[in-house]
């Protein structure tokens, strides 16, 4: 059930109870954790926190936990199933899940007493009303019970007549009212898509009771920065959003404006930017960060020898030399650094990119620090996804986290420089699948696979990764084709995930469209597959349209696929 | 030269890092022992020459003397400073030592430990009322009541005062009464994380 008040209903609940947190595997939820974290160490809330990536993950710790916990909360997980009949939890356990996983599973919406679910209402929903799907089965029951009793020995024939037509009516409408269900069923579950971060969610909750502070505040920003910089949402809930956030920053950082009594340059501020989307600009060089970041590269084609011509226009259009423009951009001259935000939003609408700026927000501490919402979340992924030293998700999972407070500077910058790599790994491989044709139109979807010689393919064998790979590859895709029908077309991307064992991880994408809703329908369709080809899947993420499955499998998957799309 | 040895004895204590218990120098106590007690030996045979006429040999005797004197000073000190740290082991590390220090010792050091064990026992439960006061718990006053920690390896099941159990699994983050870690924190399985 949906829980109105979250201070009443949640928070007073737990905070004289032992909880068990399970966490997901993404920035957004590391940041829902850091803010509900504060709150707990705030009010002495005994907690213990287990990292998962995966419904196995979660299932093997609520088994370990169950016995010593009676509370639990979900954060980004959990939502989009039927969360009881997984877990098969005692009567008394609770659950209480914070999930930006959307559609809702019909049975976590209707339950009353063991799921609280932790949503902002004004996601619109849609949810089924309730009779629409679940019919007690007590009305067969008496059914049968009825007909017994009037199948006396005695009966009249013309009664008996009447009881056949009853029960053939009822029959029938029952199978109507099945058919109904599942369509309804189908209709609400088609579609994938992400509802408000959950990290403002947090913030929302430490707001209502007065505990938000400066720093809750930008983890509630770098999460919604994450669900933009993953395409999860639309431009128009980001700006919404943003205007939201845009209220607690003033009120929070208002005493900067004022030049007479701002505060010490050491304490932490946040400030609202429009600022370029150019990935990591600030820390990198500007000619790096233009090359490899998805709109910039897309839009200028910069995988063609023309497109490099292109850029090097670009920069003469503006008048940066390029000497200055490969420094490191601390390191630019200050005449150049002064007007640049508005010197290339002039020049980038010359070449047909329009938004280049972003409404986003920065974070200053120290004389030094400075950084872009989105700077953070690139460095926080790049260190949950690292594949350089071969450790267990779970140490990167812990790295990611303490990357986030602000006393651990030195794996925020180990976070920008993974990064770095991981961004221009993805923009090089994305140039080589646009310039050898490596995209193919299978009829209803594109489709891509990375073959093993691939250089970085191990970058791409973690669904964050190979998530922000296949949303690249489609931009540039539909910049470069021709073909006016495959620009509308979604996307499927395959890399081998583990060589030994012979798997392979597949990620669905939806269109890329100006206008798109953001809602994935492959989850349902990579199930539906599966089924029908009894071929060897794991759907263990909690994002559905992620997916692994053997190599063997591969094309008969996809032809299953194929079919059930056209 | 005589005192060396002695003097190798103190050295060698004095080089481990500190507060570190190095293993019991049997071999150079003994060599100690048995240079004193040759020096003894000599100056009894000389001293009763001297008595009998021969003077210059006074000279010798006080050397000697003094070599005694010294080599005693050392293994004195030798002891003494092991026993200091043998006490401060107590504080650190609470009644179970473990393994490998508890071979370092000497067996009349670990008897000596467990001697002052039991005073120490007996005098913090004299202290607090009924059930006694562990001065050993928080040695700098505490910041909080609960502080979050790390597993770093699998532990097992954990059971706090309230008869909960909490598994210890590697990666795991907990937030928990600054008392019950305190221990487990010093045995290397919890790792404090500041933020």
């Amino acid at each position: 059930m949906f829980l109105s008040d979250f201070r009443k209903e949640f928070y007073e609940v737990i905070v004289a109870q032992r909880v068990l947190l399970l966490v997901a595997s993404d920035v957004d939820a590391l940041c829902a954790c850091k803010i509900l974290q504060a709150l707990f160490q705030c009010d002495h809330v005994q907690y213990t926190l287990v990292p998962v990536s995966g419904w196995q993950e979660l299932e093997t710790a609520f088994l370990e936990h169950k016995d010593q916990f009676q509370y639990f909360v979900l954060i980004n997980c959990g939502a989009n199933v039927d969360l009881l009949e997984i877990l098969q939890p005692e009567e008394d356990t609770f659950f209480f899940i914070c999930d930006t996983h959307r559609p809702i599973n019909v049975v976590n919406v209707y339950n009353e007493t063991q799921i609280k679910l932790l949503v902002k209402q004004d996601d619109d929903f849609e949810i089924p009303a309730y009779d629409d799907i679940f019919r007690d089965e007590e009305e067969d029951e008496d059914d049968s019970g009825n007909e017994s009793d009037r199948s006396e020995p005695s009966g009249k024939r013309k009664r008996f007549e009447e009881d056949i037509m009853e029960r053939t009516m009822k029959r029938r409408q029952r199978r109507e009212w099945e058919a109904r269900r599942r369509e309804i069923l189908f209709d609400y579950e088609q579609y994938e898509y992400h509802g408000t971060s959950s990290a403002m969610v947090m913030f929302d909750l430490a707001w209502i009771m007065s505990k938000d502070l400066n720093d809750m505040l930008w983890w509630a920003i770098v999460g919604l920065t994450d669900q933009w910089v993953q395409d999860k949402i639309t431009q128009m809930k980001y700006v919404t959003d943003i205007g939201t956030l845009q209220r607690h920053v003033s009120r929070h950082n208002h005493r900067n404006e004022d030049e007479e009594n701002s505060l010490s340059i050491d304490c932490m501020r946040i400030a609202f930017e429009y600022d370029l989307r150019l990935a990591l600009y600030q820390h990198w060089s500007l000619f790096e960060s233009l090359c490899n970041t998805c709109y910039t590269s897309a839009s200028l084609k910069l995988w063609s020898v023309q497109g490099q011509k292109r850029l090097q226009e670009f920069f003469a259009d503006m008048g940066l030399p390029l000497k200055q423009v490969k420094q490191k951009f601390n390191s630019m001259d200050i005449s150049l650094k002064e007007n640049l935000q508005e010197m290339i939003e002039e020049s980038a609408s010359k070449f047909g990119m329009k938004n280049l700026r972003v409404q986003t927000f920065s974070i200053h501490f120290g004389f030094k620090n400075k950084f872009l919402a989105s700077d953070i979340v690139y460095a926080t992924a790049s260190l949950m996804e690292n594949i350089e030293k071969d450790e267990p998700g779970a140490d990167n999972f812990i790295k990611a986290l303490d990357s986030l407070s602000r006393s651990n500077l030195d794996k925020l910058h180990q976070g920008l420089e993974l990064a770095k790599k991981q961004l221009r790994a993805t923009q090089q491989t994305v140039a080589s699948c646009i310039c050898t044709n490596l995209v193919i139109s299978q009829g209803p979807f594109l489709y891509c696979y990375l073959m093993e010689g691939t250089p970085d393919v191990k970058l791409f064998s973690k669904p964050v990764s190979l998530c922000l790979l296949s949303k690249y590859l489609l931009k540039s895709f539909v910049c470069s084709t021709k073909n006016k029908r495959c620009k509308l077309l979604p996307l499927i991307v395959a890399a081998p995930m583990d060589v030994e064992q012979g798997t392979v991880i597949m990620v669905g994408i939806p269109p890329e469209t100006e206008s798109s809703d953001k809602k994935n329908f492959f989850g349902r369709a990579f199930e539906k597959a599966a089924e029908s080809t009894n071929s060897r899947t794991l759907h263990n993420h909690f994002d559905m349209s992620i997916i692994e499955l053997k190599m063997e499998d591969r094309s008969k998957f996809l032809d299953a696929l194929i079919s059930l799309l056209s | 030269m005589f005192g060396e040895r002695a003097a190798e004895l103190v050295r060698g204590l004095h080089r481990a890092a500190d507060g570190h218990l190095p293993a019991f120098n049997e071999d150079g106590i003994r060599q100690v022992l048995e240079e004193m007690k040759a020096l003894y030996e000599q100056n009894q045979a000389d001293v009763n020459e001297a008595k009998s006429g021969r003077s210059d040999l006074i000279r010798a005797i006080k050397f000697c003397h003094c070599s005694l004197l010294r080599n005693r000073r050392c293994v004195v000190a030798y002891l003494y400073d092991r026993l200091l740290r043998i006490r401060a082991l107590r504080w650190e590390y609470g009644s179970v030592l473990p393994n490998d220090l508890r071979f370092h010792m000497s067996s009349e050091e670990t008897e000596w430990f467990n001697q002052y064990k039991k005073s120490l026992a007996t005098y913090m439960r004299s202290l607090g009322g009924e059930e006694g006061l562990d001065l050993t718990q928080d040695m700098k006053p505490p910041k909080s009541l609960y502080i979050e920690v790390r597993c770093l390896k699998d532990h097992g099941e954990f059971e706090i005062d309230d008869g909960t159990t909490i598994l210890l699994k590697k990666n795991s983050q907990h937030f928990l009464p600054r008392w019950k870690c305190e221990q487990l924190i010093r045995q290397g399985v919890l790792e404090h994380v500041l933020s």
